[in-house]
Parts: C-alpha cells; sequence; structure tokens
C-alpha cells in the first residue's frame, strides 16, 4: 500500500499568539506539525504496521516545514517532500490544493491522508478541493480506519452518530484528531529521521509558475487578524436573599433585556 | 560563539517535554505522597530510547550527546524529580561506570539489559563511615581463587531496592587507602547480596534509596571493572559527568518552581488587582529567572565540552554547585510567592522545594564542588 499523508506545519497552540495592526507575529514562534496531521500520520503507521504499507510525506512550506516533516519520519513514515518556494508563503486553500494537485500528477497511491484542517487557519478547505482537483472519492472527519478486501473501512463522525464508509482506492481522506493519540516519537525514530529522504521540490519541479500559484491564492485572501475580545468582567449582587433575586430580576429583564 | 540548539537536540527536548507533560506530570503528588516507584514509567522510558541515550548503538542505546542528555534531565526534572534522579543515576553513575571502564565481555553481557531500562542500575560508593573520603571505606574485596569476596555495606544507594545490577566500590588494598579501592559488578540474587527497606527522605520521595548489604558475596573474577586499585579515580570520573545530569536535574526542578510562581501571580488577586502588578513580587520573578538562566547556560557549557572531548571537570562542578545552590533560592522564593497555598501539598511547590535539597548534596556536595573548583583555579 502506498499512503500519502498532506502535511502543514502551524504555530505551536501552547505558546501565547501575538498580533499587531492586523498582522500575525511570527518571529518567536515555534512550528509544529498540525494536530490533524499528526494523527493521520499515527493512522497510516498502524495501517503500516498492521498490513505493511510505504508512508509518504508532503508538505508546503519554508524552512520551519522541515522541522514538520522531521516530527513525522521521526514518528516512523518512510520519506518526505517539502515543497518549497519563495511564491508559496502564505498560500490560500485553493492555491495549496493546484500545488498539491501538480505534486500528484502522476504518481501512484492508494490514498491520500490529511487534517480535517490546520490548527492555523481552521478553514478545512484544502483537503475537499484536492479531492475535486484529482478527481478523487472524497470522505471528512474520520475517526478510524482500516483496510478490508482492497477497500478503505472509514468511521466517520457525523452530526448524528459514527457512520461506517466503504470507499475505493485510490480515495482521500480528511482526519480528525479525535482519531488516536499520535505516538510520541523515540529517540531511535529522531536519530533515524536524520537519515531517511527528505525530497525538495520547487514550483518549476511542478511545472508551475509563481504567477499561476498567485492567481489561484487570489481567490481568497487574508485581510488582516484581530484577537477576540477580552471578556468583560463580570457584576457582583451582593446582600441577601431577597436583594439578590430582586436586583438580578432588575438586571435581566431591564439591562440585558433576555426576559 | 554559537548558543542555538542544534536541531536534533531540539527534537529531544521536545520529545521528552512532550512524554513528561502527557505522562509524568499527572499522578506526581499522588507518587509522592505515596513514595511509589514508577516501573511502569521508567519501561515507557526505556522504549523512548532514554534510559542509556548517551551510550553506542550496539549497546542499544542512540548515542546522543551530552547536551540532549542534559536537556532530557531537565524536561523530566520540570515534572518529577524522582524520576529525573531515577534516570539521571541509572544512565551515568551504575551504567556509566560499566559503560566507561568495564570489559567487552562485562559490557556486552549487562549494558543491552541496563540501557534499554530492562534491568535498572544502582552504584555504591558511599558507606555509613565514608563518602568523599574513601581512605574510611570498610567495605573489602578479597581473592579467593576464582572469585572476590564481598564483605561491608553500602548506604543512600538510588535504585538500592528496585535496582538488579550494581556496580559497588570496595577495598583491595586497605594500606593504599582510596588508592587501593576497586570497583565489581554484582547482580541482585547473589547469595550474600541483600539490601534494607526503602529508606523515608525529605524529598526524591518516589525515586528508590536503600542500604546494600555484603555477607561474603563471591563475585567471579571477571567481575572486577577495570584495573584493580584505580576504582576511587575511575568514580572520580564518574561524578564528573554525574555532576551535569545534577546540574540539569536542579534546573529543572527550579523551572517548575518559576514556572508555577509566574501562573499563580497572575491569578492571585489581592488588593483589587492580580499580585504581579506588586513590584516587590516582580522583582523576586526578575531574579529568579537571571538564576535559572544562568544556571542553565553553565550545564550546557560543561556538556558542550565534554562532548568536545575536552577537559570539563571545573565546569561540570560549577555548573553543580551554581546550579542547585540557586535552584533552592529559587525554590524557596516559589513558596514565598504562593504564600499560604505554597506551603499545602498540592500547589507541587512545596515539593520543588524538598526535593531540590538533594542537588546540594548528592554526587559531591557544595563543600566538594568549592574544593574541586578551588583547587583548579590555585594550580601551579
Amino acid at each position: 500500500m502506498k499512503i500519502y499523508v498532506c502535511c502543514k506545519q502551524v504555530p505551536d497552540v501552547a505558546m501565547t499568539i501575538q498580533i499587531k495592526d492586523g498582522k500575525f507575529i511570527s518571529e518567536g514562534m515555534n512550528y509544529v506539525l498540525n494536530a490533524y496531521d499528526a494523527s493521520c500520520v499515527e493512522e497510516a503507521l498502524v495501517l503500516k504496521e498492521k498490513y505493511g504499507a510505504e508512508v509518504t510525506l508532503v508538505l508546503i512550506g519554508d524552512e520551519a516545514g522541515k522541522e514538520a516533516l522531521r516530527k513525522g519520519l521521526a514518528m516512523g513514515a518512510d520519506n518526505a517532500f517539502h515543497i518549497s518556494d519563495p511564491a508559496l508563503n502564505n498560500l490560500g486553500s485553493q492555491a495549496a490544493a493546484k500545488v498539491l494537485q501538480a505534486f500528484f500528477k502522476g504518481r501512484d497511491f492508494d490514498f491520500i491522508l490529511t487534517g480535517k484542517q490546520a490548527q492555523d487557519s481552521d478553514m478545512g478547505l484544502a483537503g475537499g478541493i484536492l479531492s475535486g482537483l484529482l478527481n478523487l472519492p472524497y470522505v471528512t472527519n474520520a475517526v478510524g480506519l482500516d483496510v478490508q478486501d482492497k477497500m478503505i473501512v472509514v468511521k466517520r463522525q457525523g452530526d448524528e452518530g459514527v457512520e461506517v464508509l466503504h470507499m475505493p482506492m485510490p480515495s482521500l481522506i480528511t482526519c480528525s484528531n479525535d482519531m488516536n493519540d499520535p505516538r510520541i516519537p523515540s529517540l531511535k525514530g529522531i536519530m533515524a529521521s536524520k537519515k531517511k529522504p527528505m525530497e525538495q521540490v520547487s514550483l518549476t519541479d511542478l511545472g508551475l509558475s509563481a504567477d499561476e500559484v498567485l492567481k489561484e491564492s487570489q481567490k481568497s485572501s487574508l485581510k488582516s487578524f484581530g484577537l477576540p475580545p477580552a471578556r468583560k468582567a463580570g457584576a457582583k449582587i451582593e446582600g441577601d436573599a431577597q436583594t439578590l433575586v430582586a436586583t438580578l430580576m432588575e438586571k435581566l429583564t431591564k439591562e440585558a433585556k433576555v426576559l | 560563539m554559537n548558543f542555538e540548539l542544534t536541531e536534533d537536540q531540539k527534537m529531544i527536548r521536545d520529545m521528552v517535554r512532550d512524554f513528561a507533560r502527557k505522562h509524568v506530570a499527572p499522578g506526581v503528588l499522588e507518587r509522592d505522597q505515596n513514595g511509589t516507584f514508577p516501573r511502569d514509567l521508567i519501561n515507557q522510558l526505556g522504549e523512548l530510547g532514554l534510559m542509556g541515550m548517551v551510550y553506542p548503538e550496539e549497546y542499544g542505546g542512540s548515542a546522543a550527546d551530552t547536551v540532549s542528555y542534559a536537556l532530557a534531565i531537565e524536561e523530566l526534572a520540570r515534572y518529577d524529580a524522582s524520576l529525573a534522579i531515577t534516570v539521571a543515576s541509572h544512565t551515568s553513575l551504575g551504567t556509566g561506570h560499566l559503560a566507561m571502564y568495564g570489559s567487552d565481555e562485562l559490557k556486552k553481557k549487562y549494558l543491552p539489559d541496563m540501557v534499554s531500562g530492562k534491568r535498572l542500575a544502582g552504584w555504591g560508593l558511599t558507606e555509613t563511615g565514608s563518602g568523599s573520603d574513601a581512605s574510611g571505606m570498610k567495605t573489602t574485596a578479597i581473592l579467593d581463587g576464582d572469585h572476590w569476596v564481598i564483605n561491608g555495606s553500602k548506604i543512600f544507594i538510588t535504585q538500592g531496592t528496585e535496582g538488579e545490577v550494581f556496580v559497588i566500590l570496595a577495598n583491595t588494598d586497605k594500606a593504599k587507602g582510596a588508592k587501593g579501592v576497586s570497583a565489581f559488578l554484582l547482580e541482585k540474587g547473589m547469595p550474600g547480596f541483600s539490601h534494607g527497606p526503602k529508606m523515608h527522605k525529605l524529598g526524591l520521595r518516589s525515586s528508590d534509596t536503600a542500604e546494600l548489604v555484603f555477607e561474603n558475596v563471591r563475585v567471579p573474577k571477571s567481575h572486577l571493572i577495570g584495573h584493580k586499585d584505580l576504582g576511587f579515580i575511575q568514580s572520580m570520573k564518574v561524578l564528573e559527568g554525574g555532576r551535569i545530569g545534577i546540574g540539569a536535574l536542579a534546573v529543572g526542578i527550579a523551572r517548575g518552581s518559576l514556572e508555577d510562581s509566574v501562573q499563580y501571580v497572575q491569578q492571585r488577586s489581592q488588593f483589587g488587582g492580580p499580585i504581579a502588578n506588586q513590584q516587590a513580587l516582580r522583582f523576586m520573578l526578575a531574579d529568579m529567572w537571571v538564576q535559572l538562566e544562568a544556571s542553565r547556560d553553565l550545564v550546557l557549557r560543561a556538556a558542550v565540552l565534554k562532548d568536545a572531548g575536552k577537559p570539563y571537570n571545573k565546569e561540570a562542578a560549577m555548573a553543580k554547585l551554581y546550579s542547585s545552590e540557586a535552584a533552592m533560592k529559587i525554590c524557596h522564593q516559589g513558596i514565598q510567592l504562593h504564600g499560604g497555598y505554597g506551603y499545602m501539598e498540592e500547589y507541587h511547590v512545596e515539593r520543588y522545594y524538598r526535593d531540590v535539597k538533594l542537588c546540594e548534596i548528592g554526587e559531591g556536595t557544595s563543600e566538594i564542588q568549592r574544593m574541586v573548583i578551588a583547587r583548579e583555579l590555585l594550580k601551579a
């Protein structure tokens, strides 16, 4: 089996996010493997251990992206492709899918996994757009994967419960981080990850021009960042029971106007 | 000059941090209160390759550098110093002594299981009447045919009850004092080799400390480690590396106290706002941070020198001395910043304060470190 996992590097959500003048301050931020993608890597490795498979990672990004790829390789993935080009910074979902479409052109695979969304933008679009561009069967929000009789058995978390779908190969599946608890790479895995192949891919290698990517990227664009407004301090009502209830009723009816 | 960690070092640090947050932090209070030795965590650390990370691949290690080792100990100590001292003492003392001076035969037989964490290692130098001064050592080893016969006892031995392989020091030529001491490898279960109960300690309560007793223990001749009568000199070298580990342990504990304090002062409200607004407390925090960073730099500097194959004796002594004493101050202030809550068990800072005291004592007291440093300074 040949499994591809499309990954993204995202700011470490454990750190404090800083925004200045509508811009995200990336200086001093740690970039890590998107948690949803880490779940994809984990699930692919479980399938590899069960049935045998080659697990390949693909990532579009700058130098920070390499660290995310190395994390996946340290977990146990076999090889990685790092698509890197100055024109590929701050890509929109549409453009990212277009680049990945070019990457997958002519490649042989059984299925593609990717996180159902990225922790930074929370868009959740690239997977769906890519499946459309590659004309692949597509299922979202997987919480479990298995392979039976050359079909991919996908447990999918729906609104009302878990659906079980049988997907043909090849397909594209987006995964939830509820699917598993990604393994912590062992020291041996970290040491071995240095020796695993990580191939650099440029836009030219993909037969794309910077203009083409820019055009796709402009179909949607991010105007500015902002922090959610700070919560206002609550009001403390004091007094005996009678006063408490009366004041509360007054506030609910006259101030909040919810009653 | 470059203060940046390599990508490998960062990955190892992040991996241990991830493990410590997920698996070590939960349950640390219970382990401390009940003195429970976390064998399951040791097994997990073994699977991750952290029970002998610095040793060669042929013995199952990853040949990681000392900087990575120090970072790993710091990350573990941040959440559970008892676990960190277990890993540090297992790695650098018992396993370290065998790896540095043992014969190929002994290393092939014992190291793989020690490096994988399957069998825990202990190291026995200290006796009731002898610690840093080896001339008072009473344990003896006398050659009898193909065996050494060992008699005596060792005290305060980490992994005393849980350990399975021990390197112990014994007198082989009493007249020569410290120059008549040799190292031997002992296994749990050898007739006449026993241990006392787990000892109750001020801190590091879920680490395992006990007395070892040797009553006519017959040890095969081949279990002599390195040359006869050179055991004390070997021990000094073993301790040199161990000091980097204790320094890293102090840094980890102190970081715990500082991080918890930073969180607490922003949450605790008095006089109409968070107590973090009080300048007196801000100054305390600033001092704690400076001391922590200086400590870590000293520890990593000693580690960098060791990795480069350069002498690091005084640097390791400075790192251990400074970081343990700074950590004592930081942990003391950590409780102060927490006020009454800091005195209670559930706020961790009192545990850090109890745990960190060992760093000023174990593997050479602060006074011994000062002797080592002054000796270097006054060398003609």
